[in-house]
């Protein structure tokens, strides 16, 4: 169980993250809504320790993860897996390699350092590439890799971690539509067969809705609306999005209405 | 944990079937080693051949010790004003010296550009005369010049103009090559000529990256400056060797210090105005 508890940060005078507190199950998947810059990355990040908060507290289980440091902090993180908008593979690095990293945790620093992999280590990362469809990609490098292959690898990566927990962050954001599914659904996959725990920053309310079975919605750093995606009216939405709500509410398959001003470009344009 | 782990029931047998050349690369790590080992070998032979001594360098020790002590305290002695002086003709050795080089480099580098002379061999032509002209040291050049223009500070900086014409112009040339496409072909989509595609495709983003050269390799003829002072082309090198020769040492340590002050006034200032030049362009929001 994932208890966050008055979690504040900030940045100089901005507070990114402002006094947010909730309570995650374990096997739950959570999606963290709300518009650009409300917060959502910071929290995410915050969970994992890339970020220290300000304030507040993280829980998980007994163990009070604000205050790990060293060890046990590397520890943690090889227990919360994140995935990011960007990937961030190693990209002059193979397929292989880039998932071995979610080893680097628990294998000896000697082997990990020197590339002298387990072969027990290599057969855990080949399975996680198959479950994903992309064993045959294992040799290549990961730069060459397509948008939608290399956030498989990013989530084979997490898989190999054997976590407790996955972050994302924004896991789809850089994708087309057809590869926003199959990454969604590798999420959902992992949630459903091993019962990880998923906390998913998504930017889009649709996707938000037919995914997660509880949202968090965040506006200008504060947790504004917690609770099961039909409890979310469009009312709510608007409130959560702002100035971007038309757009969300719209979803991405309503095209949007081409809005030009009369002459705007003088008579001659429209002549 | 709240479920079972999920590499339980992988079959490890079946993957390695299936990825042999993942398990494999014993060759790659023998052939790695072997590189290692001639490394090693290599180095060994060199110790050997070259006569390297260490009971020389203890003995040595002792000079040392005595050359460190004969330094404290620095002095001037009665030189200060021949001193700065000499300085002041080092630093304009490198000013000029490296102002010229650039200015002779800039359309060297345009010629040598794969993406502006997309004829093979006039880049290649150019390409080679630029490996000649770098492949002598500066030192070189400056004895070469003192015996062209005479001793003195004019052969410095033909000297240094030399040898900085030669990497200036590959410099440059690989910025060109770097430079980004798409603002060209922006520019030329638009209707403009090649020279408006340079002009405001090309210019713009090579710039930056060329001033940052040119601030740099000032700082460092600064140095060169110095040491080719020593054969006699001026500036603060020819006292430096001088009160060497005459074992001087307080006032070799205190031209050691004033060009070791001079090149870190130099470099604190380049590097700030490099960093204001290159940042205002290549910081991008990712």
């Amino acid at each position: 169980m994932l208890v966050v508890e008055g979690l504040t940060r900030r940045f100089g005078t901005l507070k990114a993250v402002s006094d947010a507190s909730f309570v995650i199950e374990p096997g739950a998947f959570v999606g963290v809504i709300g518009p650009s810059g409300a917060g959502k990355s910071t929290l995410l990040r915050m969970i994992n320790r890339l970020v220290d908060p300000s304030e507040g507290v993280i829980r998980f289980g007994n163990e009070n993860v604000t205050a790990l440091t060293g060890r046990d902090l590397r520890r943690w993180r090889r227990r919360a897996a994140m995935i990011f908008q960007q990937f961030n593979l190693v990209g002059r690095l193979d397929v292989l390699t880039n998932v071995l990293m979610g080893r680097v945790a628990t294998v000896p620093a000697w082997r990990s350092l020197t590339g002298l992999w387990p072969e027990d280590d290599k057969v855990v990362a080949l399975s996680a590439l198959e479950q994903f469809d992309i064993g045959s990609l294992a040799a290549k490098r990961a730069e060459h890799l397509s948008g939608g292959q290399q956030q498989r690898v990013a989530i084979a990566r997490a898989m190999v971690q054997e976590p407790e927990l996955i972050l994302a962050d924004e896991p789809i954001a850089s994708l087309d539509p057809r590869n926003t599914r199959v990454v969604m659904d590798a999420l959902l996959r992992i949630n459903r067969h091993f019962g990880i725990t998923v906390l998913c920053n998504l930017h889009s309310l649709e996707i938000a809705r037919s995914y997660c079975d509880r949202l968090i919605g965040m506006a200008a750093g504060r947790v504004v609306f917690d609770g099961a995606p039909v409890q979310l009216t469009d009312a709510l939405a608007r409130d959560i999005y702002g100035l971007d709500s038309e757009q969300v509410l719209d979803g991405s398959a309503r095209a949007p209405e081409p809005r030009v001003r009369a002459g705007a470009f003088g008579e001659a344009a429209v002549a | 944990m709240t479920g079972p782990r999920w590499t339980t029931g992988v079959e490890a047998a079946a993957i390695r079937a299936r990825y042999p050349a993942a398990f494999e690369g014993t060759r790659e790590r023998i052939a790695a080693a072997a590189i290692v080992a001639t490394m090693l070998a290599l180095a060994g032979l060199a110790v050997w051949r070259l006569d390297v001594s260490f009971a020389r360098l203890g003995t040595g020790l002792v000079q040392i010790a005595a050359i460190v002590g004969g330094m404290f305290p620095p002095t001037p002695g009665t030189h200060l004003a021949v001193f700065m002086h000499a300085l002041g003709e080092t630093l304009a050795i490198a000013f000029l010296g490296t102002l010229t080089g650039a200015l002779i480099a800039l359309p060297l580098g345009l010629l040598a550009a794969k993406t502006i002379v997309p004829n093979v061999f006039a880049h290649f032509a150019v390409r080679r005369v630029l490996d000649t002209i770098r492949g002598v040291d500066v030192l070189i050049w400056a004895l070469i010049f003192i015996n062209v223009v005479g001793l003195g500070p004019f052969a410095g900086i033909l000297a240094i103009a030399a040898s900085d014409t030669g990497s200036f112009g590959k410099l440059f040339s690989e910025a060109i090559e770097n430079a980004d496409r798409k603002p060209v072909d922006g520019v030329l989509s638009t209707g403009g000529s090649a020279l408006h595609a340079i002009r405001w495709g090309l210019v713009p983003q090579v710039v930056p990256v060329i001033a940052s050269q040119i601030l740099y390799y000032f700082e460092s003829n600064t140095r060169s400056a110095t040491i080719i002072g020593i054969v006699g082309a001026g500036g603060i090198g020819l006292h430096l060797a001088e009160q060497i020769r005459v074992l001087e040492w307080g006032q070799v340590a205190f031209l050691v210090l004033l060009i070791l002050v001079t090149v870190a006034i130099i470099d604190l200032v380049s590097s700030r105005l490099r960093f204001a030049i290159i940042g205002r362009s290549t910081v991008e929001v990712g």
